[in-house]
């Protein structure tokens, strides 16, 4: 469906567009270049897909560029990634060399476009280089951080710190994951799309089918986690909770993953959870190409209990989602899911797979408290987690940039 | 004339945007304290005033950041009651707020022989925030206005008119009082009422429901006894 005010209007409420109008007053002509490394899969991506659009509707000139780079550079800001998140990762100075080869190679296209902009904003570590590569910027620059970086290598961040130091203000998704620098930090938790692929409304046909294409029983209860095969997300940990059901409620798991071209390691933990599956049937495996939304979008709403299970999480817009189809989330006791999940209202946190495995039988054996769940975790996201608000909050940021950060802002 | 009777009461709804204060976390009580003698006084006011706006299930089980802290994080069950128990409303300025927090927490540390820790990833992050003001549809000119919209009222009009008004306004009154003492005696009662609210301990919908509840009430008897509109 299209990215227009009105379609969203149908489903955040009137009341909602006005204030973004409102914020977005004083805005009007301002031209916003957004940075990141790709334009398919990753959380990223589906916001900027949304972003963008509404940005220009409202009257900015808003824009996104794209970094372009080989294996090497994304293996490095791989490691950028897994560093920042607190992996123990070696960070060499050919590494580094190919990262800063790479930025600058398309600092050269994006130079003048960026110089010009009134806001940049740079989204996470991929691009941040590009701020000392446009000596003669004139707007102000905001560096995005979607990852948890509250405890990270002190290599990898010593090194992007002296990249990001500089910009004129920052975003991370928690308070826990900010990082002193010398610029204000500012905390904005992602949100989704209501009108995506991913989350729009399907036929009951569609869902069906997609089970089907999977030979996954419609009429037996689906357990689910959506994500990228990583490590950080656990999926081992699904497939322990899973076998500690012991066959209870002749359940099946699926574990859906969408790749995303700068994440190499992804092949790699697809063969270990292959291997911790062994064989079970009622283990579905998919990897999913990255346009799989509507794919994705059938099998949570085909689900009974979604589950993210993660060790680490930036924010979890996979939770998101679920909650969003009225799904009671089973979710791991990090990051930005402990925002989203709250125990008994819109789903439970968990530490362990053993953690997991009795949230899943509880909910299991009680499903009016599945749906009583599901609603409340609706109605949570309505009012928290929805596009709109993160909008607004992004046009308050620059808006608050450009007036000057007092105590009280008046939209308009 | 007053701005009020001018032009009415515009109705404005608010959101927060939050940005870090710029101090580093605290992991046990010393660091905490050392930490609240520095912090800027938006720091004190967003942890002690500001919690009621956020999304959040968990009932308020103590009612401002620190408490809530103190209670779940480092265990402190008798410095969170202590913390909680603490209306900053009732404080002539931030200076004497955090006076009062300090000498709590003081008071705490000399009590216990050894410094009570955060368990890892639970620190207390320091955190401001930027009102940011809307307009609404919502226009009052009488009286009976405000008891026909109330219904109609955000949750972040709530908070704003009649909690975060104190702040803003010469006289810490909210809104609601300021507009209604412009007009005729017989709202007089209405406006003591909304004064014994004791509104920090209330959830902003709990607040709402009570706001309604009171104003419908005064407009009942006073329909009864003078037919104020």
């Amino acid at each position: 469906m299209k990215k227009t005010l009105i379609n969203y209007e149908k489903i955040i409420g009137p009341v909602a567009i006005s204030k973004l109008r409102q914020v977005a007053r004083d805005l009007k002509g301002a031209s916003v270049v957004h940075v990141n490394s790709t334009r398919e899969g990753g959380g990223v991506a589906e916001i900027l897909f949304w972003m963008i659009p509404l940005m220009k509707e409202l009257g900015l000139d808003a824009l996104w560029e794209v970094i372009e780079g080989n294996a090497e550079y994304f293996n490095t800001t791989k490691t950028f990634h897994n560093g920042l998140q607190g992996n123990d990762v070696i960070l060499t100075d050919r590494m580094i060399r190919a990262y800063e080869d790479t930025v600058a190679g398309n600092a050269e296209r994006l130079r003048p476009i960026l110089q010009d902009a009134d806001f940049v904003v740079i989204h996470d570590p991929q691009p941040a280089f590009l701020h000392e590569l446009c000596p003669d910027k004139r707007g102000q620059w905001i560096w995005r951080c979607h990852i948890d970086a509250s405890r990270p290598n002190r290599a990898v961040w010593n090194y992007l710190r002296s990249k990001v130091n500089n910009f004129n203000a920052s975003i991370f998704s928690m308070p826990d994951f900010a990082h002193k620098l010398d610029h204000p930090q500012f905390i904005i938790a992602p949100s989704i799309d209501p009108l995506s692929d991913k989350n729009i409304e399907l036929s009951d046909k569609e869902i069906k089918d997609t089970l089907q294409n999977f030979n996954i029983d419609p009429n037996r209860p689906i357990l689910c986690q959506i994500s990228r095969f990583d490590r950080f997300k656990d999926p081992i940990g699904v497939i322990k909770a899973f076998n500690l059901l012991n066959g209870a409620f002749n359940a099946q798991l699926v574990l859906a993953g969408g790749g995303a071209t700068d994440d190499p390691e992804g092949a790699a933990v697809l063969e270990e959870v292959n291997q911790a599956a062994n064989g079970n049937k009622n283990i579905h495996i998919l990897m999913l190409p990255p346009d799989s939304h509507r794919v994705i979008n059938a099998l949570q709403r085909a689900s009974t209990i979604v589950i993210q299970k993660s060790l680490q999480e930036g924010f979890g817009l996979t939770v998101t989602e679920a909650m969003w189809k009225c799904k009671p989330v089973i979710g791991g006791n990090t990051g930005g899911i402990r925002l989203q999940v709250h125990n008994h209202h819109t789903g439970f946190l968990v530490d362990t797979p053993e953690g997991a495995a009795l949230r899943i039988r509880k909910l299991l054996y009680q499903p009016d408290v599945i749906s009583k769940i599901g609603q409340t975790a609706k109605e949570f996201v309505q009012e928290n987690y929805l596009c709109n608000r993160h909008l607004r909050e992004y046009l308050t940021l620059m808006l608050g940039l450009r007036k000057g950060l007092a105590n009280h802002l008046i939209a308009g | 004339m007053s701005e009020y009777n001018d032009m009415g009461f515009k109705v404005k709804d608010c959101s927060l945007i939050t940005r870090m204060a710029g101090v580093k976390e605290a992991m046990n009580l010393r660091e905490l304290e050392e930490r609240l003698r520095v912090c800027p006084d938006e720091c004190l006011f967003h942890h002690f005033c500001e919690t009621v706006i956020r999304p959040t299930f968990d009932y308020p089980d103590y009612t401002n950041d620190f408490a809530l802290w103190a209670g779940s994080q480092l265990r402190d069950k008798i410095l969170a009651e202590r913390l909680s128990v603490l209306n900053p409303y009732k404080c002539k300025s931030v200076d004497e707020l955090r006076q009062q927090v300090l000498d709590i927490l003081e008071e705490r540390l000399s009590e216990t022989d050894h410094i009570l820790w955060a368990p890892k990833n639970r620190a207390f992050q320091f955190l401001q925030a930027v009102t940011v003001v809307f307009e609404t549809d919502i226009k009052l000119n009488r009286p009976y206005d405000f008891y026909e919209q109330l219904p109609n009222m955000s949750h972040g009009s709530i908070y704003y008119h009649f909690i975060e008004a104190r702040r803003r306004t010469k006289w810490m009154v909210d809104d609601f009082t300021a507009w209604l003492s412009e007009f005729e005696l017989e709202v007089k009662p209405l406006i003591k009422t909304l004064s014994e609210i004791d509104f920090y301990f209330l959830t902003l919908a709990e607040l709402k429901n009570t706001l309604v509840a009171v104003t419908t009430e005064f407009f009942k008897e006073a329909k009864h006894e003078k037919n104020i509109n």
